[in-house]
């Protein structure tokens, strides 16, 4: 049982997300301005912190400073301002996520499990890499991106990803060469081996295929980036 | 210090005492040169006993005779009547009894010794017996007689000096070597002489030489202290006056008064006048013979008011200079400046601003004249000339006008053309083409003004529709996910369903609504980042169709395209060059006819790319591609689709931030999307 505290002015939403989040066997607890949250974040033990920024008292950016100085826990930002400006203040001031309102349920969802998993789990899994030391070789790895080409399993945040053998050449390809930046044509004749013919938005057709599939907000990526007019990488993630 | 610069009393004394002092530095100067031989010694009672007076005596007898036969000496050739070559002596033949010999009367004397105006001579040529003299006489020998016994005689005869001058004596003379005072030179003649005695009392130059020498007799080093004295004393009255002189007691600065207000030249001419008058007058009176007590008096007051014009007019030029007036004080100077001002009078109304016909009917006729003069000077060559050369130079003058109009037409056409950042040098230019060139400024200034507030006011509109949308946006979330929650609950009945799903469906168009909302009006504004890079739109298109697959299948569209084979490079903002692209996919998904073909073309042109996108409206567009375009902006009528209708106006707004064009057809029901970029 994990627990969530959830910070925004709003009753209202913080109540919608309790619903949703209950439903998938999260403990709530909430908080309606950066005053209480951070008292909250004290009395409980709390594994993940969904904060709005436009609050009374303490605003979003002020609380997560204050949470910043001494605790690495989850922090989701959540707010109206949808601007770039605002989203790279939010990231750079140590946010983990950021979810924009109004928001798709799922997306949220999908994004608090990635990063519960991301922060519980897999400290847990990096204890027994050591055992694995033989397989990693043949282990593809980006982020939580996983691409073991052993047993052609590919997982995000230790979920199981279901690609296609076509999808699954194009990743490996990507992700061998993470960073990189390939044209279509580019990945046409590395993955089939073979002269481009000219009809090749196939390819597009896959990659977008393998985001809806790995990437919790395909139009947002975070894995397999877009480069538009140029084409397509895969971001290399520490 | 002041009070000593602006002391009258001192001044006046100055005045006073300028005269008295060079009056004493005369006398003393004059003794000196009578007495310097003599030094420390008591000089002789009388005047007429010193060494000077002896000399000159002496040198004007040896002149006599020097001049009576000229240069030549050629005594038998002698001429002694009218055409005498001398140019110094004139004599006169007159006829005397008692004498064998023939006798010249000096008629006109032009030595220039001082005695020679009080002596009276016999001169006898001993060769031939001619006598030369200016005495009028009736019997010679007697006169000669008389010349011996009188007082102050001189006499030369067969070579022994008679006299009563001791100083020119037989012993004196033979001490005399030098041949212009050698008695040497009066070998061949005998010469009798004498000083008329009445002449010393009468007003003289000697009378002047002889009263010097009697004020100072027995007191011959007074003149060594004298002329320093007064010298000196001379000097530091005459600086102090020039330091002094304009500045008056409680008043500022140079004080000018009546005499310094006359013209300069008029002051000079006047004063120089006088001071002229008096020196002749000064001069003539010393010569003219008349009683001594009338000439001091006149002598003293040439002398005064001699002096009181040079004091005057010294005066007046320095306080004019220390003024910074002397040039301005010239009467030509004032006549120069007249002319100056009548000339550029006359220039301003040529050049008057607002009266352009005058000033070019003058220009215009001022050629004329000037050509036509010129050409009456055409036969000289020079002439032909200059004419031409005025020609040439008129021709320039012309063009450069020209030149001038064409940068104030084309500041105008820039303004013309929606380019209001423009500025024209009103410096450079002169009249008219002035007040232009101000005027075009001013409406430039006012356009940019305009701009800038104009941009000024879509960025708050931006700012503000950015600030609405947060709040709105909170409370939709709300919406939304209670929405989204409702429709999770087991209702079983259908007509509660129907309700949340338009709930559902209007909660999510009004999302998209204010998203596009604060984006049309981002991008409207400018206001956006743009990072621009060279991108290839070929595999943009490719990427874009990969987006689109299924929405585009699902409608069972058909995609036909024409590429070009090879890369189609452009400089864009990909992002934003996506949202492009996207937004007229977007398009096309949503209002393209279902089961219909989409046609895209990308062309290279020369310097262009060309795209362009067809496909045929499910719907009736019962509107023209302009107000398509501008609904958003317009508040249109027909908001009866799914999309917010904002997405082909961003499409425009993008397209154009990156410097492309964005173009809309409808032709019936065929729609045509039309890109035109500039080629990398």
């Amino acid at each position: 049982m994990y627990n969530i505290l959830v910070v925004d002015d709003d009753k209202e939403i913080v109540n919608a997300i309790e619903i949703y989040l209950s439903q998938e066997g999260y403990h709530i607890i909430k908080a309606y301005d950066g005053e209480e949250a951070l008292e909250k974040l004290k009395e409980n033990e709390i594994h993940l912190i969904i904060l709005d920024i436009m609050m009374p008292n303490k605003d979003g950016i002020e609380t997560l400073q204050e949470i910043r100085k001494d605790k690495t826990i989850p922090v989701i930002m959540l707010s109206a301002k949808s601007e770039d400006y605002d989203k790279i203040s939010g990231l750079n001031t140590g946010a983990d996520d950021y979810v924009t309102k109004p928001f798709n349920p799922l997306e949220l969802i999908a994004r608090v499990k990635s990063n519960i998993r991301r922060y519980v789990d897999f400290s847990h899994v990096n204890d027994t890499n050591g055992k694995n030391k033989n397989q990693k070789e043949r282990v593809l790895k980006t982020g939580t991106l996983e691409m073991n080409d052993e047993t052609k399993k590919v997982t995000v945040d230790g979920k199981d990803i279901k690609l296609t053998a076509t999808e699954y050449n194009i990743l490996k390809f990507l992700l061998e060469n993470k960073g990189k930046v390939y044209s279509i044509e580019q990945i046409y004749e590395n993955v089939w081996n073979e002269e481009s013919y000219g009809a090749e938005n196939i390819i597009a057709v896959h990659i977008r295929h393998i985001r809806e599939k790995i990437e919790i907000n395909p139009k947002d990526p975070k894995y397999l980036k877009v480069i538009w007019g140029i084409g397509y990488k895969v971001e290399d993630i520490k | 210090m002041q009070d000593i610069k602006e002391s009258i009393l001192l001044k006046f004394l100055c005045y006073i005492l300028i005269p008295i002092m060079i009056f004493v530095l005369a006398i003393s100067m004059i003794d000196v040169s009578i007495t310097s031989q003599y030094g420390e010694m008591e000089g002789p009672e009388e005047y007429i006993e010193t060494e000077e007076f002896g000399r000159e005596y002496l040198l004007t007898l040896i002149y006599k005779v020097q001049d009576i036969y000229g240069d030549k000496k050629e005594r038998s050739n002698i001429s002694v009547n009218k055409e005498n070559s001398n140019p110094f002596n004139h004599y006169d033949e007159i006829e005397d009894k008692s004498y064998e010999h023939p006798v010249y009367y000096e008629v006109i004397n032009y030595s220039n010794t001082m005695v020679s105006q009080y002596i009276n001579y016999i001169i006898i040529d001993k060769e031939n017996g001619n006598m030369f003299t200016n005495i009028r006489s009736n019997n010679y020998p007697e006169e000669i007689d008389k010349l011996k016994t009188e007082k102050t005689n001189w006499s030369y005869q067969d070579g022994n000096i008679t006299t009563n001058i001791n100083a020119i004596n037989q012993e004196s003379t033979k001490y005399m070597t030098s041949s212009s005072y050698s008695t040497d030179n009066l070998e061949g003649y005998d010469v009798y002489s004498n000083i008329d005695p009445n002449m010393l009392s009468y007003s003289n130059s000697l009378y002047v030489q002889q009263t010097v020498y009697n004020i100072f007799k027995g007191h011959e080093n007074l003149p060594a202290y004298l002329i320093p004295l007064s010298a000196i004393s001379i000097i530091i009255m005459i600086v102090y006056l020039i330091w002094a002189t304009g500045h008056e007691k409680g008043k500022e600065g140079i004080q000018l008064n009546s005499i310094d207000r006359i013209s300069y030249e008029v002051i000079s001419i006047v004063i120089m006048f006088v001071i002229g008058m008096m020196m002749s007058f000064a001069v003539a009176s010393v010569e003219s013979q008349i009683p001594q007590k009338i000439l001091i008096s006149v002598f003293l007051l040439c002398y005064l008011i001699g002096y009181a014009c040079l004091a005057v007019w010294v005066s007046t030029t320095i306080r004019r200079i220390k003024a910074k007036q002397f040039f301005r004080s010239f009467l030509t100077y004032k006549v120069c400046r007249w002319i100056k001002v009548t000339i550029e009078k006359i220039f301003r109304k040529v050049t008057d601003k607002e009266n352009t016909n005058r000033k070019i009917t003058i220009i215009y006729w001022g050629f004329v004249v000037i050509s036509i003069i010129l050409a009456c000077t055409m036969w000289s060559g020079i002439g032909l000339l200059v004419l031409i050369a005025f020609w040439i130079w008129a021709y320039y003058k012309l063009l450069q006008y020209n030149k001038k109009i064409q940068k104030i037409n084309e500041a105008l056409r820039n303004i013309y053309e929606g380019n209001p950042n423009v500025k024209l040098n009103e410096e450079e230019l002169e009249g008219t083409l002035k007040i232009m060139a101000k005027y075009i400024n001013d409406i430039a200034g006012g356009f940019t003004n305009a701009i800038e507030q104009s941009l000024k006011s879509e960025r708050l509109k931006t700012e503000l529709i950015t600030n609405v949308s947060h709040d709105i946006k909170t409370p939709l979330t709300s919406i939304i996910n209670y929405v989204d929650l409702l429709k999770k609950e087991d209702i079983n009945n259908a007509q509660i369903e129907q309700y949340i799903a338009v709930l559902d469906k209007k909660s999510q168009r009004l999302k998209k609504l204010i998203e596009d909302l604060v984006e049309a009006s981002k991008v409207s504004s400018g206001n956006v980042k743009l990072n621009m890079e060279v991108i290839n739109l070929k595999e943009l298109l490719n990427q874009t169709i990969g987006e689109f697959e299924d929405k585009l299948e699902k409608k069972n569209l058909k995609i036909e395209m024409d590429l070009p084979n090879e890369n189609v490079l452009i400089k864009a903002d990909n992002r934003y060059l996506y949202r492009v692209i996207e937004n007229v996919f977007s398009n096309i998904s949503k209002y393209a006819l279902e089961g219909s073909r989409v046609y895209i073309k990308l062309e290279k042109q020369k310097e262009e790319v060309y795209l362009e996108f067809k496909n045929i409206s499910k719907d009736k567009l019962n509107i023209s591609a302009e107000e398509l375009m501008q609904r958003f902006v317009r508040g249109d009528k027909s908001r009866y689709t799914e999309g917010s209708g904002l997405g082909l106006s961003i499409a425009e707004s993008l397209t154009e931030l990156q410097g492309g064009k964005f173009k809309i057809d409808i032709d019936g029901d065929l729609f045509k999307v039309e890109i035109k970029w500039k080629s990398e």
